[in-house]
């Protein structure tokens, strides 16, 4: 991070971030050898590795079920148990692996990139957003926006941005937060030879066991307030 | 640094990334859908049912085993009684047959006594008999000797069992 250009190349006219295509994709690739090693030989009386993938299922399905009504719950599963995976793979990537290279950056947490963070909180807003019209109506979705009242119009419309905004950036403060801090410590560490090596290694591992624990934390928040918004879009009030 | 950081070195927004980075999670989406998500929903869903029907099972041979039990109970009840009144039947056969053998062997030696009885009353009387006639017979030579005089043998038989005949009333 710091100073450094970032590492970008252009195609079709959009830019694209090297940092971020590669993380993205070393965590898609990740998630799915776990995954797809995890949900070999599904069977009734479930072993070890189905044993876990069935109790991520439950978990996210649980997060699901406490923000909306059993019967709708059922078709957002499968979105929160992908968003979960991917968001905290995403959180503890950066804190496993770091590569660099010829002063870029090429594997971090790709969360820790706001335009990354947002994108996510953009797909879930679009699901709510759509899910409350195929739900209500588009008469129900937009009555939502003036009810209880007319009046109430722009601060309900200032709150639909400040949800998007705040999902977004909630996520990205604490993970890049985190890596900075993990950088900064790891600085520390090599600035004055053996001495700051002693120092910073006990911070750095403190910190990085914290950034585990926030990184499962942020991934739960995410999911938990995506099935809200969700929630809020497809039921009357 | 947030501004240095992401925006302002490119002097754009990475829109690819965002692109990048939705085709990613759809696909991600995609191929875990196929490979995971569905095979193990269905597998939970199977298992609820199964256990579910399991339940319904259990409660089933449950409430049979209970009727079975019941039956049991009611059947044992009635063989003890049939058992009970098999045994007081033979009881009372056995009483009857028992009253019946001593009956017909006491009428048995009822009628071997008579018979005991008349038969030796019998052999008394042709003893007697054959005493008589020969008491007479005897008692005709001695008197035919004493007094040599021919007695007719016949009066003189006459006249010696009307008196035996008072004899045999006096015994009995």
């Amino acid at each position: 991070m710091g100073g450094e250009p970032a590492y970008t190349f252009k195609l079709f006219g959009l830019m694209f971030d090297w940092t971020n295509v590669i993380s993205v994709s070393v965590v898609c690739i990740i998630i799915f050898l776990v995954i797809f090693g995890l949900s070999r030989k599904v069977q009734m009386k479930p072993k070890g590795g189905q044993n876990i993938l069935e109790w991520m299922i439950d978990f996210t399905n649980g997060i699901v079920r406490g923000q909306m009504p059993a019967s709708k719950a059922r078709q957002y599963n499968f979105f929160a148990f992908v968003l979960f995976i991917f968001i905290i793979v995403s959180n503890e990537l950066g804190l496993i692996l770091q590569v660099g290279w010829n002063g870029h950056e090429l594997v971090r947490s790709p969360t820790a990139d706001p335009i990354i963070t947002l994108t996510l909180s953009l797909t879930v807003m679009t699901v709510a957003h759509f899910a409350g019209v195929a739900e209500r109506g588009a008469k129900g979705y937009f009555k939502a926006f003036v009810s209880p009242m007319a009046i109430l119009l722009p601060i309900n419309l200032f709150e639909e941005v400040g949800n998007f905004l705040t999902l977004g950036l909630r996520l990205f403060g604490n993970i890049f937060a985190g890596e900075l801090l993990l950088k900064l410590l790891a600085e520390l560490a090599f600035s004055h030879g053996a001495l700051t090596v002693i120092v910073a290694l006990p911070l750095e591992i403190i910190w990085q066991g914290f950034s585990i624990f926030i990184g499962a934390i942020q991934a739960y928040v995410f999911v938990t307030l995506s099935s809200l918004y969700i929630s809020r879009k497809i039921t009357e009030e | 640094m947030f501004e240095q950081v992401v925006l302002a070195q490119s002097n754009s927004l990475y829109i690819g990334d965002m692109l990048f980075y939705i085709l990613a999670f759809v696909v991600l989406m995609l191929v875990i859908k196929k490979f995971a998500w569905k095979p193990i929903v269905k597998m939970m869903q199977d298992r609820e049912k199964k256990v579910a029907s399991d339940i319904d099972d259990a409660e089933r041979s449950r409430k049979e085993a209970n009727q079975l039990a019941q039956k049991r109970q009611v059947e044992l009840q009635n063989s003890r009684q049939e058992a009970v009144g098999i045994i007081k039947d033979a009881k009372q056969d056995g009483e009857t047959r028992r009253t019946q053998i001593v009956e017909t062997a006491q009428n048995d030696a009822q009628v071997l006594k008579e018979t005991a009885q008349k038969d030796a009353q019998q052999a008394r009387q042709d003893a007697l008999k054959g005493a008589q006639n020969d008491l007479a017979n005897l008692s005709v030579d001695i008197a035919s000797k004493i007094i040599g005089k021919e007695l007719n043998a016949v009066d003189h038989k006459a006249l010696i069992d009307s008196y035996i005949e008072g004899l045999g009333k006096n015994e009995s």
